[in-house]
């Protein structure tokens, strides 16, 4: 029982930093109208930021602040180079473009720093105990993280004047456009904080596991499979599709195996897509 | 020098039969399938582990194809009224599924460790005459698919995948299911990539799950998207482009061997990325394709 326990707190973990990246995902798909797959190499430079902030301060704080950084910067060149020229094709074009766009970022990252791993060499911490249940308490400090980064994300989208606007883009471009809502200025700033977001999801999976040229590409499925369990373009339910989508994972890890951990995932963005192609709280406009 | 310009014509003609499937899969139809390596794999794995057991290659290679086409068929079932880019995504999960079983059901596919000492093609003869012979094989199977697929597109069958590609809504306004015809459609171009993924085996003699990465699905792409959308010239130009920038790297490695093998693998996959951005953005008919048209 405890060992359950013990998975579904670790699958809680997963599922956040999988919600955050799905986050990121879904942002720029409620307004930019395609699956960006450049999301999970945003994470990977987020992640490759923080090691590098980290190893030349020693601060978690800072390197995680510098990951966030370069993963807005990186969100807002790719938009500024490749994504706004193609506003307005159809959305295969922008796909192909941001798999071309992941590509790059990956072709960078292993030129530099080559296809071996790193890690955060962060100090081992004895797990606290409660009745028998082992709890990491760097596990403890990643979700408060995560749910910090969540929220400050839902105040810009719901108290802050920018956020507003981006809501409008998303809900009606035209619509927004004839408000006097300049679209060029959303786009920027959604293209930040996709690109911070899935930064840090990068940085929280590189502090739970390894730094690799790939970490964010393999996370792919996973993160587009909880964006359409959330339904696509709502920020809420991909946070909680991810959180579901990881404890299940972990759950089902010790029945199917660590290797078909992928596979599950897979399963899951079938099964939604053909029950329920809207998600969890997907608007009744159909996807398919 | 003979004998590599031969090895280099079979390795294009096997991607340019990749990239006709995936011609009438994008190109004709409008189907985005990014899970083209998947295909490939299934049908080199279909070949290798039958020819291990002694079955003979005439019906290996069409059993490799019907098994890829096999796999389409459910895929597509499921995926196929999906929105375009959601079919993307779910074949590219497909194709890495299928890595994944390659990888972990060793009692199947030796996982890992691959499977090694596949039977060439024409193993009676020997040298050169065998590496022709190879070649040979492949070309009439290029001719044969190029051939099918002029008759398609003139076809009633063509006109209406080409009127799925070009407008969905008003095929579907006059009362035809384009899902039925996309169905088709992703059988047919995955009996050619699993073909493709056969004469691969043979021809190379070792396959492992990290030779299918989905990094070939999207070299294949970039052929035909630099060769041209929708042509048959596109896919064979594109073929040679990349065979060309392939090999070209090894080359520039020789040239230059201060480049680590390492390195050089993520030049070569920047490359592929900078020809998907910018092709899309600013060619996105190809070299081949119709100048008119933007």
């Amino acid at each position: 029982m405890s060992g359950f326990l013990e998975l579904a707190i670790s699958g809680l973990m997963s599922g956040l930093v999988i919600g955050l990246a799905a986050l990121a995902l879904t942002l720029v798909f409620g307004v930019a109208r395609f699956a960006n797959a450049a999301t999970g190499d945003f994470m990977t430079i987020g992640a490759y930021a923080a090691v590098f902030g980290f190893t030349a301060t020693g601060s978690i704080v800072i390197g995680g602040l510098l990951g966030l950084f370069i993963g807005a910067v990186s969100g807002v060149i790719s938009y500024f180079l490749v994504f706004r020229v193609l506003e307005g094709r159809p959305s295969v074009s922008a796909l192909l473009a941001s798999i071309g766009v992941g590509f790059i970022i990956r072709s960078v990252l292993g030129v530099i720093y080559g296809h071996g791993q790193q890690v955060f060499q962060l100090p081992l911490v004895r797990p606290w105990r409660y009745f028998d249940v082992r709890i990491q308490p760097n596990d403890l400090k990643i979700g408060a993280t995560a749910l910090l980064a969540l929220l400050v994300v839902f105040l810009v989208l719901h108290a802050t004047p920018i956020g507003r606007r981006m809501r409008a883009v998303a809900d009606d471009p035209m619509l927004a456009r004839v408000s006097g809502i300049a679209p060029r200025k959303v786009m920027f700033a959604l293209w930040a904080m996709s690109g911070a977001v899935a930064a840090l999801a990068g940085v929280l999976l590189g502090i739970r596991t390894v730094i690799w040229p790939e970490m964010g590409w393999e996370m792919l499925i996973p993160v587009f499979a909880a964006a359409v369990l959330g339904g696509i373009g709502h920020p809420v339910g991909a946070v909680l599709a991810g959180v579901i989508l990881g404890v299940v994972q972990e759950i089902a890890t010790p029945y199917v195996g660590f290797t078909y951990k992928l596979a599950l995932a897979f399963i899951i963005l079938l099964v939604v897509l053909l029950v329920r192609p809207k998600g969890l709280f997907g608007r009744v406009e159909g996807v398919r | 020098m003979d004998a590599y310009l031969i090895a280099i014509a079979i390795i294009t003609a096997i991607y340019v039969l990749m990239a006709l499937g995936l011609n009438l899969q994008y190109g004709l139809t409008g189907l985005v399938n990014f899970g083209v390596v998947g295909f490939f794999c299934v049908g080199a794995y279909t070949t290798a582990i039958l020819s291990q057991k002694g079955v003979p290659q005439y019906i290996t290679f069409p059993l490799a194809a019907l098994l890829a086409m096999a796999f389409a068929w459910p895929l597509g079932l499921v995926s196929i009224r999906l929105r375009e880019d959601y079919f993307a995504i779910v074949s590219l999960g497909f194709s890495e599924v299928v890595r994944l079983v390659a990888t972990s059901e060793g009692w199947l596919t030796q996982g890992v460790q691959g499977i090694p000492g596949i039977p060439k093609m024409f193993g009676t003869f020997s040298g050169t005459t065998q590496a022709l012979a190879v070649l040979g094989l492949l070309v009439v199977f290029n001719l044969v698919a190029i051939a099918a697929m002029l008759r398609i597109v003139r076809s009633p069958f063509g006109r209406m995948i080409e009127a799925i590609r070009d407008n969905e809504e008003a095929v579907k306004a006059l009362g035809k299911d384009p899902a039925g015809f996309k169905i088709q459609v992703l059988v047919l171009g995955s009996a050619l990539t699993g073909l493709a993924g056969a004469a691969y085996a043979h021809y190379i003699g070792f396959i492992s799950p990290e030779q299918f990465i989905p990094l070939i699905t999207f070299q294949i792409w970039m052929a035909i998207i630099m060769g041209g959308v929708g042509r048959i010239s596109g896919a064979l130009v594109g073929a040679i482009i990349l065979m060309v920038f392939l090999e070209g790297s090894r080359f520039l490695r020789d040239v230059m061997p201060f480049i680590s093998e390492v390195a050089m693998a993520s030049v070569r996959l920047g490359v592929v990325g900078l020809a998907l951005v910018l092709f899309t953005m600013y060619r996105p008919q190809g070299l081949m394709g119709d100048f008119t048209r933007k």
